[in-house]
């Protein structure tokens, strides 16, 4: 089943369950950069948000989501481009914006997608509103929609829909609780009550010590005739300008170190192994890629410049993108 | 007939834009009297410029001057739709005075990473004599093996071109080209191919002229083969604009292309588009990035018929 990423709250862990129909479903919902998201803290010794811990020594910060374990590293490598994308980024106002890209793709399909983004205006932090709901069109008519709200200021809730054309290929629903040190969370995904299928992930995540975090995963999934579960133990630890991680459970391992080297440099590095056979996301191996971002100063552009190289399968890929706004 | 295959050469293979040069012209005499009208393969060539090369891929070229007659080209080539390659490019040019003028003496190679090589020596045999070997190879090969000599007179110019001569199998392909200044504007000529094998043998006859203006240059080429018209319009100091026609008769084919080239010397641009009949879009931005002695080239073609799409980067450092 694919997963919906957003920039902030949880989603179910991408690929944990062997759920049949799910094919990879295109176009992740994608917050515009630069608009005030609410976006959640990941590593635990800046401040997670709306917990405040005054006293560091007897109060352990709150740990983050489950989800966003792995996310630092995984945002320093490269997004795979190819072909050529134009985008547009337009703020109608401090609450509302909206975007309009065209791709042109060598291998995949050309199109049109118009986004648009809708910030609430009760806020929860310096950069944080709620609610937010974000939607996502294609020219062939794919949804992609979420809207994130903070039910209290403890409990946070997300529901996201996506659609391939006009057939529903993700719906799902959850939702987290923050206590001081621990975050737990529950996800229901793809509930279908007349076939008797659907998936449950439950998360939880506790701070054990001021840089070492604990938490484990469930999965039960069930469609007619069978069911089952996977479960997955968590551990994470922060140094100094270090992260990390490591995931092991019945769906493989999952190991990623990032490093933050100076104001300039970050490194990543992940390690993944599965014990079951991918037919969705694939992992190639001797990949070697590269993105440059540029910003055009004067003008409100950026360039995106992109290669991969997979020399396995003896595969290249470049493209450029345009930014405006 | 066509005759040599481009090289792959650096910048300055086309309208390199920061160059002082007056708009293509010939040898222009003061005195009156006509000019020498040049070679027969330069008639289409100043709206065959103004076209954007289809780039594909990553490209990455070093340019490398080790000093005035000798520069080296380093070329890596990644590419989603061909082979990858490395190749090496080496110009030794006689004397320094021409470094901008195309058919200046020179011996040029280009070795690939497959082994395929691409030799070109031009000599000046005197001042009206010029001669020319081309030898090209696809990896141990050889493709092509020519031989040409072209004398320029005072207002007319004659090139005899022996290629692929083949005492075994006695095949051979003569090509001979005349061209005449017939005004200051008009320049009238031919081109008589003969080709010869073991069973067959034929000879074409092409007619061209050409008409050329400060502004703008027309030139046509028709004949049993087919027929190639070209008009190049220097709208001004920025806008260059040119039309391409060409029919051939052995694949009962026609195609138009339009193209432009708009540079912007102040942002250190050169934009160059096109679109043909066969409904194939292109268009190649080159930038100089300023401080550095580097230029960033990116470029799409779409087909839309085919539903195609191509990109290309390209770095040119030196």
């Amino acid at each position: 089943m694919g997963s919906v990423l957003a920039a902030a709250s949880p989603s179910p862990a991408p690929a944990a369950v062997a759920a049949g129909g799910g094919q990879g479903v295109p176009g992740l919902v994608s917050v515009p950069p630069g608009f005030t998201m609410p976006s959640v803290s990941s590593v635990p010794p800046t401040s997670g948000s709306g917990q405040q811990t005054s006293d560091a020594d007897s109060l352990l910060p709150n740990p983050g989501t489950y989800e966003e374990c792995h996310r630092k590293c995984k945002e320093v490598f490269p997004l795979q481009m190819e072909g050529v994308r134009l985008v547009v980024n337009k703020g109608l106002s401090n609450h509302f914006q909206v975007s309009h890209t065209i791709t042109l793709s060598t291998q995949g399909d050309s199109g049109y997608r118009f986004g648009a983004t809708y910030v609430g205006s009760k806020q929860t932090g310096p950069t944080e509103s709620f609610p937010v709901m974000v939607g996502d069109m294609d020219n062939t008519g794919s949804l992609n929609a979420q809207v994130i709200h903070q039910l209290t200021t403890a409990v946070r809730s997300k529901i996201a829909i996506q659609t391939q054309q006009h057939k529903f290929v993700n719906w799902q629903c959850d939702m987290e609780y923050r206590g001081e040190d621990f975050t737990s969370a529950v996800t229901l995904g793809n509930p279908d009550v007349l076939v008797g299928s659907g998936i449950l992930v439950a998360h939880y995540l506790q701070s054990i010590t001021p840089a070492l975090a604990l938490g484990g995963e469930l999965v039960y999934h069930r469609r007619p005739g069978e069911e089952g579960t996977v479960t997955s133990l968590l551990g994470r630890y922060t140094g100094d300008n270090y992260v990390a991680t490591l995931t092991l459970g019945g769906a493989g391992a999952h190991a990623t170190y990032y490093h933050k080297a100076n104001d300039q440099l970050q490194i990543g590095v992940e390690f993944e192994a599965s014990t079951r056979i991918m037919t969705i996301t694939t992992q190639d191996n001797w990949v070697v890629g590269a993105t440059l971002e540029k910003k055009l100063v004067p003008l409100p552009l950026t360039l995106a410049l992109g290669a991969f190289l997979n020399h396995r399968k003896n595969k290249f890929q470049c493209g450029f993108g345009v930014t405006i706004g | 007939m066509g005759s040599v295959l481009a090289l792959s050469s650096g910048p300055g293979h086309q309208n390199w834009p920061f160059s002082t040069d007056p708009p293509p012209s010939r040898w222009d005499r003061r005195d009156g009297r006509l000019p020498n009208p040049g070679s027969f393969h330069s008639l289409h060539r100043s709206c065959k410029d103004v076209f954007p090369q289809q780039i594909e891929g990553v490209k990455m070229i070093i340019n490398k001057t080790l000093s005035s007659f000798f520069k080296v080209s380093h070329t890596l080539h990644l590419s989603a739709v061909s082979p990858s390659y490395y190749r090496f490019h080496v110009e030794h040019l006689q004397s320094d005075d021409y470094s901008k003028d195309k058919d200046a003496p020179a011996l040029i190679g280009e070795m690939d990473s497959s082994g395929s090589l691409n030799a070109h020596a031009l000599l000046h045999l005197s001042e009206r004599v010029r001669a020319r070997t081309v030898f090209q190879t696809q990896q141990s090969q050889f493709v092509t093996w020519q031989f040409e000599t072209e004398y320029r007179g005072n207002d007319f110019t004659a090139a005899v071109t022996v290629a692929n001569p083949d005492v075994l199998r006695e095949s051979v392909i003569l090509v001979a080209h005349f061209l005449q200044s017939v005004s200051s504007g008009l320049v009238l000529g031919g081109e008589l191919v003969y080709h010869r094998g073991r069973a067959e043998e034929g000879g074409i006859l092409t007619l061209a002229g050409q008409y050329s203006r400060p502004n703008w240059v027309a030139t046509l080429n028709a004949g049993k083969g087919g027929a190639h018209a070209s008009y190049y319009h220097r709208a001004n100091k920025q806008i260059q604009v040119g039309v391409e026609f060409e029919a051939s008769t052995r694949t009962q084919e026609t195609t138009t292309s339009f193209g432009y080239q708009m540079e912007l010397p102040e942002a250190n641009m050169v934009f160059r588009g096109m679109i043909n009949s066969r409904c194939i879009i292109g268009g190649v931005l080159e930038k100089r990035l300023t401080p550095l002695p580097a230029t960033l080239i990116m470029g799409a073609f779409v087909n839309h018929r085919g539903d195609k799409l191509q990109v290309g980067l390209g770095v040119n450092v030196g």
